[in-house]
């Protein structure tokens, strides 16, 4: 009796030990994270304004002063097209290219168009920016040199525009994660399951397009609410095309959060105002994520 | 039946040109505009093929010169301290975690396991300012620690589910039977587990190498110049008006060179990271 007793805190003591020894790096981390977390929010309420802290408690003085700054609902309307435009363009192409890929008669194109549509991702946002506006510079631009070869005197002047410089700046989101989105797409048409069913829809005589219609995308529902939860948060986070290509010119047109949050907090030195951005920003990155981290829940414990 | 093949011949074909198009301009604008001297980029277009590739400009770059006043030398050697260093400790710790999140049931590791997915994708700047404070307070920022710190803070969560989703690709028999044996977990961790993911390992550290090497925001916010990465000195030559356009080039090549060679001749892993980063194991 008194040594199956022993036995089992033996057994409970070598569990904890076995807890620790795997778990503790990773709670320590947490810990440090969410802590930091708590810390700005803190902040966020505070009245942070000089190089000095201010931890004044002041509830949500400084969210106000940033409802009331139109540099603010600029940065939302920006953020806005961001997260479609860096969204949905980017899945649909990834879709099509995936199809065409599984459909193409030649040997050895997959493999090239993998590498070649690839490789951005392995590039930094700094890199790719630079070299983005050498491409959209008005004057002497290479998009405009090869337009005024064909003989086409190009009115456009890209990340120069006001009107339009935040599409242009997405078209590189666009431009860099699409190999990204290919790949996930093309690894969800291929399960056993899917390729049964597109071969039985292909013996049946449905034309092509349709199986994609009818029969892929009601298949790989889940792959693509992981694709487009992993774009939506990646073009949220969005600051370094912008400061990079247009510094959020001209004047504030391109600004999006995540660099009105530096500007604020280390420009202007306004910590609390700063802070509270990044709360928002926060706040919508957790309701993007939601479907993910539940969809990983399911995946994980069941 | 054969004129639609050929409709579809010829879609791919497009496709193809203008992929390979849209794909090669940016890195053959980098690469021909690297090897050019300034007055040939301020006089032809951007298009234009060096008249005589000028390799000294790599050297110029990396050591810099009276002309180019940001040399990539100690950046990129910045850079390489701390993303090794990050992407050690991050894979061997996010085995660790990983393994348990994937090997334990219970409503304790799902609390756990939210708290890491919610902590996956967080944005650095709702971090930022206490980052800032803590590696100040603290000294950190003045050496590779500062940054170190945190990447690995906001790395772990990543590293932890992407080596948890490949653990949960292995098959239990394994482990059973080092059970049976009188292993404990710790033990089976290391003896049985880590032996035969390696090639996991190998995906995730390239996934935080290339993640962290090519991290901008809080490598901007808490780099000193003594900590500068290759960014962050990157961002300052494309910034200034000083410095030569055939030089900011040359300086991007060498920016991108590390992780662009761990893609080409690493492809295969890099790309099972991305997979398992959308969770398919």
């Amino acid at each position: 009796m008194i040594s199956a007793q022993a036995q089992k805190r033996k057994r409970r003591e070598a569990s904890v030990v076995e807890f620790l020894v795997f778990t503790l790096p990773l709670l320590v981390f947490l810990i440090v994270l969410y802590g930091t977390l708590l810390w700005n929010v803190y902040v966020s309420m505070a009245n942070w304004v000089s190089t000095a802290a201010d931890y004044t408690f002041r509830g949500l003085k400084w969210y106000g002063y940033l409802f009331s700054q139109g540099r603010f609902w600029v940065d939302v309307q920006n953020n806005l097209k961001w997260l479609i435009l860096g969204v949905v363009p980017t899945t649909v192409l990834a879709i099509f290219l995936a199809y065409l890929l599984e459909l193409a008669p030649f040997p050895g194109v997959e493999s090239y168009v993998r590498t070649l549509i690839l490789y951005p991702v392995a590039m930094s946002f700094v890199v790719t920016g630079t070299i983005w506006s050498w491409l959209y510079q008005p004057e002497r631009g290479v998009f405009n040199t090869m337009l005024r070869s064909l003989g086409i005197h190009s009115p456009l002047t890209y990340t120069n525009d006001p009107a339009t410089a935040t599409y242009w700046l997405i078209l590189i989101f666009v431009w860099q994660y699409l190999g990204f989105a290919v790949i996930i797409i093309q690894s969800s048409f291929r399960t056993a399951e899917l390729q049964e069913m597109i071969e039985a829809a292909t013996v049946d005589g449905a034309s092509k397009i349709r199986i994609l219609y009818s029969v892929i995308l009601p298949n790989i529902r889940s792959g693509l609410m992981v694709l487009v939860s992993l774009l939506l948060i990646n073009s949220l986070k969005v600051f370094d095309i912008v400061w990079i290509v247009t510094r959020t010119g001209p004047g504030i047109a391109t600004d999006v959060l995540a660099t009105n949050m530096i500007v604020t907090a280390y420009d202007q030195r306004l910590a609390s105002a700063g802070a509270a951005i990044g709360v928002i920003i926060f706040l919508i990155a957790f309701i993007l994520v939601i479907p993910y981290t539940i969809y990983a829940l399911r995946k994980w414990f069941e | 039946m054969k004129s639609k093949n050929n409709t579809l011949k010829i879609v791919v074909v497009t496709v193809l040109v203008v992929l390979t198009c849209a794909y090669l301009l940016p890195i053959y604008v980098m690469v021909t505009n690297s090897l050019k001297t300034l007055p040939e980029i301020q006089q032809r277009t951007y298009l234009a093929f060096p008249l005589k590739p000028q390799i000294q400009n790599y050297s110029t770059a990396l050591f810099g010169s009276r002309e180019f006043l940001i040399p990539m030398k100690r950046p990129i050697i910045n850079s390489t301290i701390i993303t090794l260093v990050v992407t050690l400790l991050a894979a061997f710790f996010g085995g660790l975690g990983g393994y348990y999140l994937s090997r334990t049931r219970g409503a304790f590791v799902r609390f756990i396991f939210i708290l890491v997915g919610i902590a996956l994708y967080l944005p650095y700047q709702a971090v930022i300012i206490p980052l800032t404070t803590i590696t100040a307070k603290s000294g950190l920022a003045n050496s590779h620690f500062g940054l170190i710190l945190s990447y690995l803070i906001i790395n772990l969560p990543l590293s932890s589910v992407l080596m948890g989703t490949f653990f949960l690709g292995i098959p239990r028999e394994l482990e059973e039977a080092a059970e049976v044996d009188g292993a404990n977990k710790v033990q089976i961790f290391f003896r049985v587990v880590t032996p035969i993911s390696l090639p996991a390992y190998a995906s995730v550290a390239i996934i935080i190498f290339t993640q962290v090497w090519n991290e901008f925001f809080i490598a901007l916010t808490l780099s000193t110049p003594k900590t500068q990465t290759a960014q962050v000195a990157m961002a300052m030559t494309q910034g200034s008006t000083i410095s030569p356009y055939n030089l900011q080039m040359a300086a991007s090549l060498l920016t991108v060179a590390v992780p662009l060679l761990i893609f080409l001749f690493l492809g295969r892993y890099f790309i099972r990271g991305i997979l398992a980063g959308a969770l398919k194991g």
